[in-house]
Formats: structure tokens, C-alpha cells, sequence
């Protein structure tokens, strides 16, 4: 099914009044779906970010991304999706991260503020010395998100990314666990542990680069942490904590999108879905209050 | 476990050398490992135990030859016990969740795969009933048990214990006993690192002090006495002290 047919039934179902009025929009229909596609995504991934310890990292990668949209325009791409840019600049981003990471005497934490302070000043700059070129409210956009601007070659790209990420993850999701636990472990169960390291940068640039159209480059990385966040908070089993930050994210997706619509508040879908995930994450903390934990 | 044979490897390290930065870590380190026994290795901190294990499972770069001879047509199981494993304690991992991140190609999120034998494997370290305990939440001796359950998944040919009595209770000590027995009644090479040495002389069918260089080898009961130990924890290795012994 095209995406032309596919937003025509939701289209047709929300006329009908089996769906919030807000999707007769082709363009909230886009959103929606870019919405469902990378939630669940972002969740399932975000267990491995938040055991992983690389939060930092992929906030940071995220914000990387505000520069790839000033070089992308730079060199003359469109400003409404500078892909080759944005993959190009944040795939380097995070490879040089983690390069220098294995290579220097520094902490993780401190390697990280050292390249998004010298990328974000890049992107700074760039961006200012584009201000005559562009309309540089479009940089709103690409800052927080929005429901208006994706299109159908974003959800192209999105879902070719999505089904990418998804297809390596699950498979290697014990492999990529263990490596962090204990490397010489790892290796002797035959996992290539600094290969899916790299692997594991490379899969969390992809997804939040795909995603910063819908959540834009400030937000992107929250949207990583926070429902994985929430899931670890309440959650007793490896099962539960998966599965309830698969939840989360999607919850939080779909809501950050909808609901702005619905109740016609001027809020960028970025900020939404991060504030519906913040949410979702306080009523976690407060489900724990009253939970009865095994703390052993 | 039983009725196998010696299934296990023998290892030879021959003229080991490895050096960290500018540190020599081990020297001309030369040893044979016989297959289907128990091999100790003892030494102060530092004095290059765990690199030793880190050069045989090939995660050290090292210089002179490490070589398996397995008595089958090819490879048989590895196992490694480390001393701890990092992680953060709080994360939502139950004991089974942690066998199946570490046994299974199923992802471990989507419960765990009861072929692999896991409750068996508990069992045999005293852990039965816990496989929905939080691993963080268990206490160090009982994460070590666990730690060994894992090395019995699969079934080890060849399994290297690096210092797992560290945090054992006495009933911990009572099974990882009954457990090193199984193992060599199977014919499985253990290759134990452990700064223990009365458990060593109980256990071990062969020692090997290392401070460095190789400074003895042999029966535990013969090559654990007062002087000898007292030349392995010295600060300074005295090569000179194989030779004597040799002769």
C-alpha cells in the first residue's frame, strides 16, 4: 500500500468519525505515521542506550544534527531535507566520538561535551553566516519538530531506517547487552565486541537523524532516554523493561502528535512528545513509590 | 558430565612474553597445561595471572606461542568465569534474564529459552529457585555462583576461572568443591587463577607460581611450602628460583 492510499483510509476513517478530526490533515496523517514507525523503534533501542550508559552520546548526536542541516544547506541541498548533510556530518560525528573514546585517557562525559560544544559552535556559525540565504525560522523546524513538514520522502526514510535498525537490533540485542557487561566475557561467547560498539553508534545516529524531522535536534535524544527511563524505573525483568519502553515511546509519540491538534495548542510536536514522555516518566517514578520492589 | 573421557585441551605457553606500554607483564613465560586436569595458577597482584588468562583467550597481544591441542577433530567449548561482572545494579535483569543475554540467540527480552537448561545449571551452583531474583540485588557470593552457572552453558571442554572464590561464602566454597570435582571426573581442563593457596593445595592437581616469570611448577602439595611462597610474593621475581627448584 502507498502512502497515498494509506493516508487516504485514515483520511477517510477520521471523516467518518472513527478517528480524532485532526487526521481529515494529510499532513497530521504523515505525522502520525512517522510517529508509529520510529516509537517503537527509539524505545527498543533506548534499553541498549540507557544500559549502555550513552545518554550524553545520543543527545549529543542529536543536537550534531543542527549542524548537518547548516551544512546541508551550505552545499546546496534542500532545506526541507538535507539527508546526504545530516547523515553525512552526524555519521562522522559519532565515529569520531567514539574513536577518540577508545584512544584517549578522558571520561566519556568529557570527550562528549568537548565535540557537541565544538559542533554546535560549528553549527552556530554556519547557520549565521546562512541567515541571508534562508528563511531562518525554518531552523524552528529543525530545532524542535514539526507536523508540518514531513512528507513522504521523510517517511521513506524513516521507514527504510526504522526496518534497518530493527532487523540488526533484535537479533544482536543479547550480543550488544553482554558487551557491555563484561568484554572479555563477551568475547569468549564469541560476541565481536568493538565491532558492535561501532555497530551500536552507527544504529543510534541513523534512528535519530531519521527522526529529527518529526522531533526535532534538540529533542531527539530524549525521546531515547526518557521512556527507557520511565520502563527501568517500574519495570522487574529484562521483558518488562523492553516492552514497557516500547510502550512508552509510542504513547508518547502518537500523544506529542495528537494531541497539540486536538486541543489546539501552539506547541512543536518535539516538544509535545518529550513533555507526554515526561509525563509518562514522573507517573513511573510515583508507580514505584507505591510499588513493592525486590531490592534483595 | 561423567563417562566422557578427557575431553579437555592441553595448553602449552611457550616463551610467553607481554608487555603493557612499557611494562613487562610476562617474561618468557613457558608452561604446559595437561589436558582433563586441574592447573592452578597463583601469584601476587600484578604479577600477571590475569593477563595470562587475557593472552590464552586471545585478548592480549603477547608474543611467543599459546597453543590448544584438543583431542577431538576440532575446537570444543570454552568457558571463562571472571572475577565481577559491570554493570549497574539497579537495571531491571533478573538471574535467567542474565543466563539469556549471555546463552541464547533469542533475544533475552523475550523470556528465556528453557532448552538451554538454565534451572539445571543454578542447581548445580545452589541457586535453584532464584531465577527471578534481580541480578543486582543478589549478594557477591551469589553472583559468583551465578557466574559460574553461566560457564556450564554449554557444556565446558576447556573452562579458566579466574579468582571465583573471591566473594564465596563457606557454603559457596562447599558446591564450587563438589563442582571442580564434576568438571575434572568429566575430563574437563580447568586453568584456575586463585590467590587462595590452601584451597589450592586442596584442589588444584598442579600449580604454577607466577610473579612475572614461571618460578615454580608442579605438585601442590610439594610446591606450595613456606620458602617457595615466600619467593612468589616477594617484590622482586627471582627467575633464579625456577632454576633452583629445578634442580
Amino acid at each position: 500500500m502507498s502512502f497515498e492510499a494509506l493516508r487516504a483510509l485514515v483520511q477517510g476513517w477520521a471523516g467518518a468519525g472513527l478517528l480524532p478530526a485532526g487526521l481529515t490533515h494529510g499532513f497530521l496523517v504523515n505525522a502520525l505515521l512517522s510517529g508509529l514507525v520510529i516509537g517503537p523503534v527509539l524505545g527498543g533501542l533506548g534499553t541498549l542506550v540507557v544500559t549502555k550508559r550513552l545518554a550524553f552520546f545520543s543527545e549529543a548526536v542529536g543536537h550534531a544534527a543542527l549542524t548537518g542541516v547548516a551544512i546541508g544547506i551550505l552545499v546546496g541541498e534542500p532545506y526541507t531535507g538535507p539527508y546526504a548533510s545530516l547523515f553525512g556530518y552526524c555519521l562522522l560525528f559519532a565515529l569520531l566520538v567514539n574513536y577518540t573514546r577508545n584512544r584517549s585517557n578522558l571520561t566519556a562525559d568529557t570527550l562528549i561535551g568537548v565535540f557537541l560544544s565544538v559542533s554546535l559552535a560549528l553549527g552556530a556559525s554556519l547557520l549565521l553566516i546562512l541567515a541571508s540565504r534562508v528563511n531562518i525560522h525554518i531552523l524552528e523546524n529543525v530545532l524542535f519538530g514539526s507536523v508540518l513538514t514531513v512528507d513522504d520522502r521523510d517517511l521513506t526514510v524513516l521507514l527504510a531506517v526504522a526496518t534497518g535498525v530493527t532487523a540488526l537490533m533484535l537479533p544482536l540485542f543479547n550480543r550488544l547487552l553482554l558487551a557491555s557487561f563484561n568484554p572479555a566475557l563477551a568475547r569468549v561467547r564469541g560476541v565481536p565486541v568493538k565491532g558492535l560498539d561501532y555497530l551500536f553508534i552507527v544504529l543510534v545516529t541513523v534512528v535519530t537523524v531519521a527522526s529529527v524531522k518529526i522531533i526535532g535536534a534538540i529533542l531527539v535524544g530524549a525521546l531515547l532516554v526518557i521512556p527507557a527511563a520511565a520502563a527501568r524505573v517500574v519495570a522487574s525483568s529484562l521483558r518488562g523493561f523492553f516492552l514497557l519502553s516500547v510502550a512508552f515511546a509510542s504513547v508518547a509519540a502518537v500523544a506529542g502528535i495528537l494531541l497539540p491538534v486536538q486541543l489546539a495548542l501552539p506547541v512543536p510536536s518535539g516538544g509535545a512528545i518529550i513533555l507526554a514522555a515526561g509525563l509518562l516518566f514522573l507517573g513511573a517514578l510515583l508507580a514505584r513509590l507505591f510499588m513493592k520492589g525486590d531490592e534483595g | 558430565m561423567t563417562g566422557r573421557g578427557i575431553h579437555g585441551p592441553a595448553i602449552l605457553f611457550d616463551r610467553v612474553d607481554l608487555t603493557l606500554g612499557r611494562t613487562a607483564i610476562l617474561e618468557g613465560v613457558s608452561l604446559h597445561v595437561a589436558a582433563g586436569t586441574v592447573h592452578a595458577v597463583v601469584g601476587p597482584n600484578g604479577g600477571g595471572k590475569s593477563s595470562l588468562i587475557r593472552a590464552l583467550l586471545g585478548q592480549a597481544p603477547h608474543r611467543g606461542i599459546i597453543r590448544l591441542d584438543w583431542p577431538g577433530d576440532g575446537p570444543g567449548t570454552v568457558a571463562y568465569v571472571p572475577q565481577s561482572v559491570e554493570f549497574d545494579r539497579g537495571l531491571p535483569l533478573t538471574v535467567e534474564d542474565f543466563l539469556a543475554v549471555l546463552c541464547q540467540r533469542r533475544p533475552a527480552f523475550l523470556g528465556p529459552d528453557r532448552r538451554m537448561g538454565y534451572g539445571e545449571a543454578l542447581a548445580r551452583v545452589g541457586m535453584a529457585g532464584k531465577e527471578r531474583r534481580r541480578f543486582g540485588a543478589l549478594s557477591g557470593g551469589e553472583r559468583q555462583r551465578v557466574l559460574l552457572a553461566q560457564a556450564l552453558i554449554p557444556a565446558p571442554d576447556l573452562i579458566v576461572l579466574d579468582e571465583p572464590m573471591t566473594a564465596l561464602d563457606e557454603a559457596g566454597i562447599a558446591i564450587f568443591d563438589s563442582l571442580l570435582a564434576d568438571l575434572a571426573a568429566a575430563g574437563t581442563t580447568v586453568l584456575w587463577v586463585e590467590h587462595d593457596l590452601a584451597q589450592v593445595r586442596r584442589l588444584a592437581t598442579r600449580v604454577t607460581g607466577l610473579n612475572k616469570h614461571v618460578l615454580f611448577d608442579g605438585h601442590p602439595l610439594e610446591m606450595l611450602s613456606p620458602e617457595r611462597v615466600f619467593d612468589l610474593f616477594s617484590s622482586v621475581p627471582r627467575r633464579a628460583a625456577t632454576e633452583r627448584i629445578a634442580s
